[in-house]
């Protein structure tokens, strides 16, 4: 047989062709740009309530120990900020007495890490200005706040109001329900546990007993069963005679409550389980920001050729090779 | 130089690459007795090859699968510049304009007016680290020392927003300088406060604040918005001369009794702001060491090129190929040598 021939034939060779596709692959690899493609981030300000309720240990730790709602809303944040694609955006503000705080308008979670997580890191219960939490009144102006730069919104806290709402219940929501998305983030368990009290030095002293805190808010109109109440007065003892009893010094998460006030402002409610867990939650809620970003095509191509020399080098091992030569001789 | 992967594990494919030691992309050819042809040099080197170029192909592309790296870099390198801990008012009052009203139309709020200028400020030199806390009643680590001036001038962009209640000034002094850190030596650092006011320092703190400067020694600026019509820091009281009467005296004669370098802007609009801002940078000119990032590099390219290079080899060996079953009347040991590297698979 010529040469030309034995070309020809070798052309014909399964195995010849198989590999020949592979040399294309593993070339084409050289050529091919990234896929410029989108993704999905988040823009979010995330606003952090640091006041006395949040410092509960009603939460584990990764060593076993009881761990602060506080702690573990800010390990919460850093595994969100981490899992956050790059080129997605945080604002971080901080939530006491009636209002957020904003430290920071949004920076970029990749580029800006460093920084980012310096400032989650270093967030702590003595950075609040006043003792109250009103929380609703902090949501509300939160919201303002989302709105104002643009973002979404990650409010995280126990629900706990300080003191207590009055019979009338709180401040009506104002602003377009459903125009900034995002997250109400309830922390803290479902049982009740004391809330650890602090000298004015921030050393922690004991825990707060019924009587150290408002049990029933009695300013403004008296509930409507006070009539009931025993040593009622409508002058001089609008609320009853006995003093309020209740369960105001201690604390869980107010569930209910706060998934009234994010049906009310149009976010969505999540409990916040652990350290984990609030991305995917986030990432439903929130409004998808698109990303530019590139999906490298290399490894497609090199799997492919893989596979296929692989199979070539295999073949004669299950004794394919064998049949094919017969076959064509 | 230290080399990473993306996926480390596909790395545990790479026994595979062995399989050309077991078995032979080329054709099998039927001989009836391998003993009857002799050694052949060049055939053995042939078959060598062979087995390498199948080695090449599946390794390489295994470790191109595994998204082979070399690790990025940080070097130390000394450029112009200074550890600025910046430490911004957040008291209510930032809020209203030098002339002390609530701004209106074109006027601008002390708080913007810093805003603007500190953002101009943070980033005009490369080499800069800031860091940024606030105070109000308490103090609040706002971002750590970083040489980020994206997140710094974010920092910055917040300020003025609403204020918060009060001012006290010393437990905010004690935050911005935690921010220095220890480790760095011969740094030139500077603390600039941005106020419109000062506060008494509670005698008891005076004592580790004095400490503190005394170890850090950093240079101290201060930043006063002094509002139109309000005492100046050196105006004494008519009446008593005490902390309580006039703060921002006491507050000044605190800082002059440091021991450190110290210099007062009293600012009464934006201008004065700017120029201030203006002396800090010229006088903050030392060296300082910073750190440059180089970029991680992709190393997947020479894995394909050397899996390329086997696959060549492999196609090329294809191609030639000769089947000496076909060749019935020529077979003689003197015709079989060159391109038949498959006899030697025995």
């Amino acid at each position: 047989m010529s040469a030309p021939g034995l070309v020809r034939r070798n052309l014909r060779d399964r195995r010849f062709q198989l590999l020949a596709a592979a040399l294309a692959l593993v070339a084409l690899t050289f050529v091919a740009r990234p896929l410029p493609l989108t993704r999905n981030g988040v823009e979010i300000l995330a606003v952090l309530d640091i006041t006395g309720s949040m410092n509960v240990r009603d939460y584990v730790g990764a060593d076993g120990k009881p761990q602060s709602r506080l702690e573990t809303a800010k390990a919460a944040l850093r595994e969100l900020v981490t899992s956050l694609p790059c080129g997605s955006r945080v604002a971080l503000g901080l939530f006491t007495e009636r209002r957020p705080f904003l430290l920071f308008t949004p920076i970029e979670v990749c580029a800006d890490f460093a920084p980012l997580d310096g400032a989650l890191d270093a967030l702590d219960w003595r950075m609040a200005w006043e003792g109250d939490s009103r929380i609703s009144a902090g949501l509300f102006r939160s919201v303002e706040m989302a709105a104002s730069l643009g973002t979404d919104l990650v409010f995280i806290t126990d629900g706990h109001e300080a003191p207590p709402l009055p019979s009338t219940g709180g401040p009506a929501f104002d602003g377009k329900p459903g125009a900034v998305r995002g997250l109400i983030v309830g922390a803290g368990a479902y049982a009740l546990s004391p809330i650890p009290r602090y000298n004015d030095r921030g050393r922690e002293t004991g825990f707060y007993g019924s009587g150290d805190v408002q049990q029933e808010n009695r300013f403004g109109p008296p509930p409507a069963d006070a009539e009931s109440r025993e040593g009622y007065n409508p002058r001089n003892a609008p609320f009853g005679a006995a003093a309020a009893s209740g369960t105001e010094h201690l604390s869980s998460v107010r569930e209910p409550y706060l998934k009234t006030l994010a049906q009310a402002t149009g976010l969505t409610y999540a409990h916040l389980d652990g350290p984990a867990g609030v991305g995917p939650a986030l990432v439903r809620a929130a409004t998808p920001r698109p990303l530019p970003g590139s999906l490298d095509l290399r490894p497609v191509f090199g799997g492919i050729a893989l596979a296929l020399i692989l199979a070539v080098f295999a073949a004669p091992l299950f004794g394919a090779g064998r049949f094919v030569l017969v076959k064509k001789v | 130089m230290r080399l990473m992967a993306d996926f480390p594990w596909v790395l545990w494919l790479l026994p595979l690459a062995l399989l050309p030691l077991a078995a032979s992309s080329q054709r099998v050819t039927p001989l009836s007795s391998i003993a009857a042809s002799p050694v052949d040099g060049l055939s053995r080197l042939i078959g060598w090859s062979l087995r390498a170029a199948g080695i090449l192909a599946i390794g390489g592309l295994v470790v191109a699968l595994s998204g082979p790296y070399r690790q990025g870099e940080t070097i130390t390198r000394t450029g112009i510049g200074a550890q600025v801990s910046i430490l911004v008012d957040r008291s209510g009052s930032m809020n209203e304009t030098f002339a002390g009203m609530q701004p209106s139309g074109a006027e601008e709020s002390k708080a913007a007016a810093s805003r603007r200028l500190l953002g101009e400020f943070v980033g005009s030199r490369a080499h800069d680290q800031f860091a940024v806390s606030a105070f109000s009643t308490a103090p609040m680590l706002v971002v750590p020392m970083t040489d980020r001036h994206e997140a710094v001038r974010a920092a910055i962009a917040a300020i003025d927003r609403p204020g918060l209640d009060y001012t006290n000034v010393a437990r905010g002094l004690g935050m911005a300088l935690s921010q220095f850190g220890a480790s760095t030596a011969n740094v030139s650092r500077a603390l600039l406060i941005v106020s419109d006011g000062a506060a008494v320092i509670d005698p008891r703190v005076q004592g580790t604040l004095r400490a503190e400067f005394a170890r850090l020694r950093p240079n101290l600026y201060w930043l006063f918005l002094r509002t139109k019509g309000s005492p100046s820091i050196s105006d004494r009281p008519s009446g008593e001369d005490t902390p309580q009467a006039a703060p921002e005296r006491h507050l000044d004669l605190f800082f002059k009794s440091l021991g450190i370098p110290y210099r007062a802007f009293e600012a009464e609009g934006a201008e004065a702001v700017a120029d201030a801002i203006g002396q800090i940078e010229r006088l903050e000119r030392d060296p300082i060491p910073y750190i440059e990032q180089r970029p991680r590099r992709d190393l997947a390219g020479w894995a394909y090129g050397i899996s390329l290079l086997g696959l060549i080899l492999l196609v090329a060996a294809k191609l030639a190929e000769a089947d000496l079953s076909l060749r019935r009347p020529v077979v003689s040991a003197s015709a079989a040598p060159a391109p038949q590297p498959q006899r030697l698979a025995a």
